[in-house]
């Protein structure tokens, strides 16, 4: 039993699930539903098309080049059966797994940082330009002036004196 | 020969059909006369053209016996008699000409015809004469069909090819031989002159096509006392040039002696001149040559234990003579014997002794019945034995754990987590300690309400209604709270404003039209009215105490929930608001299924 990708969306194809067309050429494309065989027969390409895994790996959105990718690769050559390396090579996966998913979510931070500084900026050009739409201009000068004034009132009598 | 010579009322039945048919068939007696005489002269030389090309086409058709091979020539002879045949075909030649003839003299006559009567006397005449000729030809036509058939069904034998002749007298074996030897199925019976004709088979060796002819059966007697069968045999023996198989049977089953096929060959060895001769002992099975008395030595010299297919026609000689086989000579004395794998011999020396070596899994399965599980794990070729026995785990968590095997995979994951460590340290997964300052927090804080102010504005300005009657701005009334409020929350204060001047004058100009507070309703002082005071109202009748009463209420309250939940009018309302809610129906298609649209 073995989980296979689909072609078009590279989405896990689990037994009994999707459909596999074969062509004439004997190349053999599986799809997870009807929406990618769909895509597929009207000859979309993948890498093209927003929502599918392809593209984000494309366009660098996803993280591409990494030590912990190697790890899961089709193998062509049957290695034989020994319990003690099937052990390590499920526990082996767990730690592998728990390091990919770190640098995936790393990576996508990173590409998502700009944003960061992008907003900071918004934010400061949106004050400066409509503060006055929740501050009145003269909000807590009214005080300040009245403040003011009581001051110079003071100081004249100070000053008379 | 495309069309067959027909039989005698046909082929003149068709002829005068097909002129009734194919020529013009109207004619008057007020034509001209050169109109007329031209209608019943066509018809005249159509028949004369017909009959022609027939009887043409009969004569070219059948072969002349002296354009053929001579073989052939002979068979004809001695099936159809030559003379019979050539007189056959000479009166058909014979008739055509008479046929031409007659179409000349009354088409020439025919121009003197002068009325319609008398051309179409003349045109009746043409054609009654030409048919009495073809009359009287039934006879030879008849017998050309019979030929012309039999000579459709004779097999075809290639006088120049590689041929072997099988003679012998009848019933020796020759056609059993032929059915064995060639994919011919030649009929097989236990009587003498079952095989009535030649017969053709063809047979490969050494990549070359070889002819193996049947015979008839040949008797021992003088050839003018042969019958047209032997006759065919003696014919394809004199033309043939082939190897000469001579079958004898060596049991007697044919019930003649050695002596009499002995006699018989040396009576037809003439024909053999020029041709490689075998002498074939045939149903040795039934007796061996060993077997045969003394008398019978001189036919043990000439007899060869053949009965396969090592046949020497003079045409291998010479490609034998082509052939060289080469063989490597010995260099030195060192024995180079072949060599044969101890596994071959091995299984060789078990095939002889022939005995089970190991138990098979049939075997199990009959010793262990009801319990017997195939398990197939148990031929598996690992390191360690104990370990076939073991469930193999394929997945983890979507991940083929086949993809991960690696003999190096502990190495790799210790570079990796190597990696990790240094990446870790190197700060990489650091959060964002970027803490921001006071200032920016409070900018973005303000630029939230900012955004949410503008939002609430441009929904309120959506609401207003543009298209209705534009009131000026002076007609509403400014609320004093609402005033306050608004002014609060852009951050002035607010507060002490009795004396401000807008409260003052709203104070001066409300105090004239002030509503006057209305009193309670008195009850109606009518009887009837009274009356209906004094029954119980309706959601208190029937009802005992208190405690009924809120139970009362509540209930009918919990059964209108439903109902006013969904906003319906009353029980009975079924209005359906949105038949297609958007929710359901609007949007890109992600990951699921189409069933909801």
């Amino acid at each position: 039993m073995r989980i296979e990708k689909c072609y078009f969306c590279s989405g896990p194809l689990y037994p009994g699930h999707g459909m596999m067309f074969v062509r004439n050429d004997c190349k053999v494309f599986r799809f997870c539903k009807s929406k990618c065989h769909k895509n597929f027969k009207k000859k979309r390409n993948p890498r093209k098309t927003r929502w599918t895994k392809a593209f984000r790996k494309a366009s660098g959105k996803e993280l591409t080049v990494d030590n912990s990718l190697e790890f899961e690769k089709r193998r062509n050559i049957p290695v034989k059966y020994k319990r003690e390396l099937w052990n390590k090579t499920v526990e082996a996966m767990k730690k592998v797994e728990a390091i990919k998913q770190k640098r995936q979510a790393r990576f996508i931070m990173n590409r998502l940082k700009k944003g960061k500084e992008l907003e900071k900026e918004e934010a400061i050009v949106e004050v400066k330009k409509n503060i006055h739409l929740i501050r009145a201009p003269h909000a807590g000068k009214a005080k300040q002036l009245e403040e003011k004034m009581v001051q110079k009132l003071q100081e004249d009598v100070e000053m008379d004196d | 020969m495309a069309h067959h010579s027909g039989t005698q009322p046909e082929f003149i039945d068709i002829t005068l059909s097909k002129t009734q048919r194919k020529t013009p068939t109207v004619v008057h007696k007020h034509y001209q006369i050169h109109r007329i005489r031209h209608f019943y002269m066509r018809k005249v030389k159509f028949t004369q053209q017909n009959y022609h090309d027939r009887l043409a086409q009969i004569l070219a058709d059948f072969p002349k016996l002296d354009d053929i091979h001579p073989f052939y020539a002979d068979l004809m002879n001695v099936l159809y008699d030559k003379d019979h045949y050539k007189l056959a075909l000479g009166q058909i030649n014979i008739a055509k000409n008479l046929i031409d003839n007659v179409a000349k003299d009354y088409v020439r006559l025919m121009k003197y015809g002068d009325s319609l009567y008398r051309c179409k006397q003349l045109k009746r005449a043409a054609l009654g004469r030409m048919c009495t000729v073809m009359k009287r030809q039934k006879q030879s036509l008849e017998y050309l069909e019979q030929v012309r058939q039999h000579l459709s069904r004779l097999p075809t034998i290639d006088p120049n090819t590689r041929t072997l002749l099988l003679c012998g007298y009848p019933n020796v074996g020759k056609s059993s031989f032929i059915n064995k030897v060639t994919r011919a199925d030649v009929e097989v019976q236990p009587y003498a002159f079952t095989t009535k004709s030649l017969f053709v088979g063809h047979m490969d060796y050494k990549y070359l096509r070889w002819q193996v002819v049947d015979t008839p059966g040949i008797l021992d007697h003088p050839l003018e006392e042969r019958n047209t069968i032997e006759m065919q045999a003696i014919t394809a023996l004199a033309h043939l040039r082939s190897a000469v198989l001579y079958v004898m049977d060596a049991s007697e089953q044919c019930g003649h002696t050695l002596e009499q096929q002995l006699a018989l060959f040396n009576n037809i060895r003439p024909l053999f001149a020029n041709k490689p001769l075998i002498v074939v002992a045939n149903k040795s099975d039934v007796k061996k040559i060993s077997e045969l008395s003394e008398e019978n030595q001189a036919c043990d010299k000439l007899l060869t234990h053949r009965v396969d297919t090592k046949m020497k026609g003079k045409k291998v000689h010479d490609v034998l003579n082509r052939l060289h086989l080469a063989v490597p000579a010995k260099r030195d004395e060192k024995e180079r014997p072949p060599f044969i794998p101890e596994g071959a011999v091995l299984r060789r020396k078990a095939m002889e002794v022939d005995s089970p070596k190991r138990k098979l899994e049939r075997d199990l399965e009959m010793e262990l019945g009801d319990d017997y599980i195939l398990d197939l794990q148990k031929y598996w070729d690992l390191m360690n034995d104990e370990e076939k026995q073991d469930k193999i785990p394929e997945v983890w968590e979507g991940h083929n754990i086949a993809d991960y095997i690696d003999p190096d995979i502990m190495k790799h994951l210790e570079d990796l987590e190597k990696e990790e460590d240094l990446k870790e340290k190197a700060g990489e997964y650091d959060s964002d300690s970027e803490s921001e300052d006071e200032e920016m927090k409070e900018i973005r804080q303000l630029a939230k309400q900012i955004r949410d102010k503008r939002k609430l504005k441009v929904l309120e300005s959506i609401e207003k209604d543009v298209h209705g009657p534009r009131m000026p701005r002076t007609s509403k009334k400014v609320d004093r709270t609402t005033l306050e409020k608004e002014m609060g929350d852009l951050g002035l204060d607010m507060s002490n404003k009795d004396d401000s001047h807008y409260a003052e004058k709203a104070r001066r100009s409300r105090s004239v039209d002030r509503k006057r507070k209305r009193e309670p309703s008195e009850p109606p002082t009518s009887r009837t009215r009274s009356q209906s005071a004094s029954r119980p109202p309706r959601d208190k009748s029937g009802v005992r105490d208190a405690k009924m009463l809120k139970k009362v209420k509540t209930m009918m309250k919990n059964s209108q929930k439903g109902m006013n939940r969904q906003g319906k009018k009353g029980e009975s309302d079924r209005h359906i608001v949105d038949l297609k809610p958007k929710h359901l129906l609007a949007g890109k298609r992600k990951s699921g299924t189409n069933s909801r649209r």
